[in-house]
């Protein structure tokens, strides 16, 4: 129980939501799965803004682009069907290691961006997909991108309304590496590749948990594009990932560690990917 | 402030405190079956199904439940007969010293609703968050097996 909890706010405008957060910025938490704050046992936050009550959580193909209301659970969204036919099973393979089924009804699409947490795999996985963000703060809606939402200071935090997908002709692999099954990521690693013609055209490596955030690493996308995607390609990558990895140690790994781990999951993504 | 939830098909009208998690609400009312363990969303002891759904009481708030339905062991027997899934826990020794099977009785019944007929694989990954530390899990992966043949009419 968050003891010095005053109110619990269920506003039913993203304008309420936004003004109350304000109203209360240094007293006041955002609910999206609520799994981050329950375990805060802190005793600052005074009020709870619930953003279930907006209703977020359908997902609409509009065109191009698959829009995601951002308070959807990550089960729902994993099993979602516009998701899986445009993804295949990218994130319904990925987002099935997360956590447990419990915690997979509860947490948010949304809340795992938002947390800013390194070891998201929702935020690698949307990262090599090149999702963006539809966001409210105080300009109104904006689009950004996942990367910048993530460079906000944490005064000016916008609240994600919806997740922003592109159906585009990629294909897709993730993979990370746990102590336990039930536990966050050592490293995570997510890949998307264009291929024409058996040439990459085109990609994404992703690597997350590093400790710091997931983000990409454009050195490995560039020392790949226009090779042969074939039997060569996963250990070329795989050593291009060893040669340009940057992260931290931490309790949990060392850098030397994440860096070894990192270029063997890259090397057995894109053997998975290729058929090797 | 005050909640309406639905407990079991009953339907109760509770004063909360703002902050307060749904675990403690429901074992204010008296569902005692919902257990407190780890109290930090590890072991699964305090799951429910929320519509239907498995989730941890102990990191839901309890306002956010409001005029929701939910569901724990209590509401599985009828008129003193057990539920499949508890009939199949028990023949195969899944229980043991039982403080885990309340919650794992749940996340089973939600599982078998949406697979009816799950491999060994499919089970491990479904029990992943509910922890046991008595039977090493054979004899619960044993009674999921079992209680999907039970609800699926077949004999043993």
């Amino acid at each position: 129980m968050l003891l010095n909890v005053k109110a619990y706010h269920k506003p039913r405008s993203i304008d309420e939501a936004f003004n109350i957060w304000s109203d209360h910025k240094d007293e006041s938490v955002l609910i999206a799965g609520g799994t981050n704050v329950a375990l805060m046992k802190s005793h600052i936050p005074k009020h709870l803004i619930d953003l279930k009550s907006l209703g977020l959580n359908d997902v609409k193909e509009k065109g191009n682009e698959i829009v995601v209301g951002a308070m959807i659970d990550i089960e729902s969204f994993r099993k979602n069907q516009a998701i899986r036919k445009n993804f295949g099973d990218f994130f319904f393979k990925s987002f099935d290691d997360i956590a447990s089924p419990q915690l997979r009804n509860m947490i948010t699409i949304g809340g795992s961006i938002a947390a800013k947490v390194g070891w998201s795999d929702v935020t690698t996985c949307l990262l090599a997909t090149e999702s963006r963000l539809m966001t409210f703060g105080i300009n109104g809606y904006q689009n950004i991108n996942i990367t910048e939402f993530n460079r906000l200071p944490r005064d000016k935090k916008p609240i994600i309304t919806h997740i922003i997908l592109s159906k585009e002709d990629f294909i897709y692999g993730f993979s990370r590496f746990t102590k336990s099954a039930f536990d966050i990521s050592l490293v995570n690693v997510g890949i998307a590749l264009k291929i024409e013609s058996d040439i990459v055209k085109r990609s994404r490596f992703v690597i997350g948990s590093r400790p710091q955030l997931p983000d990409r690493f454009l050195d490995v996308e560039e020392g790949i594009e226009n090779l042969k995607f074939d039997d060569n390609l996963p250990t070329i990558a795989r050593n291009l990932v060893f040669e340009h990895f940057t992260g931290g140690s931490n309790y949990l790994a060392s850098v030397e560690y994440r860096r070894h781990l990192a270029s063997v999951l890259t090397e057995r993504i894109l053997t998975e990917l290729g058929g090797v | 402030m005050k909640i309406k939830l639905t407990v079991n098909k009953k339907a109760h009208e509770v004063q909360i405190d703002p902050g307060e998690m749904l675990l403690d609400v429901l074992r204010r009312l008296g569902y005692k079956s919902v257990r407190r363990s780890c109290d930090s969303a590890s072991c699964g002891n305090c799951t429910v199904l929320l519509e239907g759904k498995p989730i941890l009481s102990c990191i839901t708030f309890a306002a956010s439940v409001d005029n929701c339905s939910i569901e724990t062991v209590e509401g599985l027997s009828e008129k003193e007969e057990l539920h499949p899934i508890q009939e199949a826990i028990l023949e195969t020794g899944g229980s043991q010293c039982g403080y885990c099977i309340s919650g794992l009785t749940l996340t089973i019944k939600s599982f078998l609703a949406e697979n009816p007929d799950p491999d060994d694989e499919e089970i491990k990954k479904a029990l992943v968050g509910n922890l046991c530390r008595c039977t090493g899990y054979e004899s619960q992966i044993k009674a999921v097996k079992l209680a999907a043949k039970k609800l699926r009419g077949e004999k043993r």
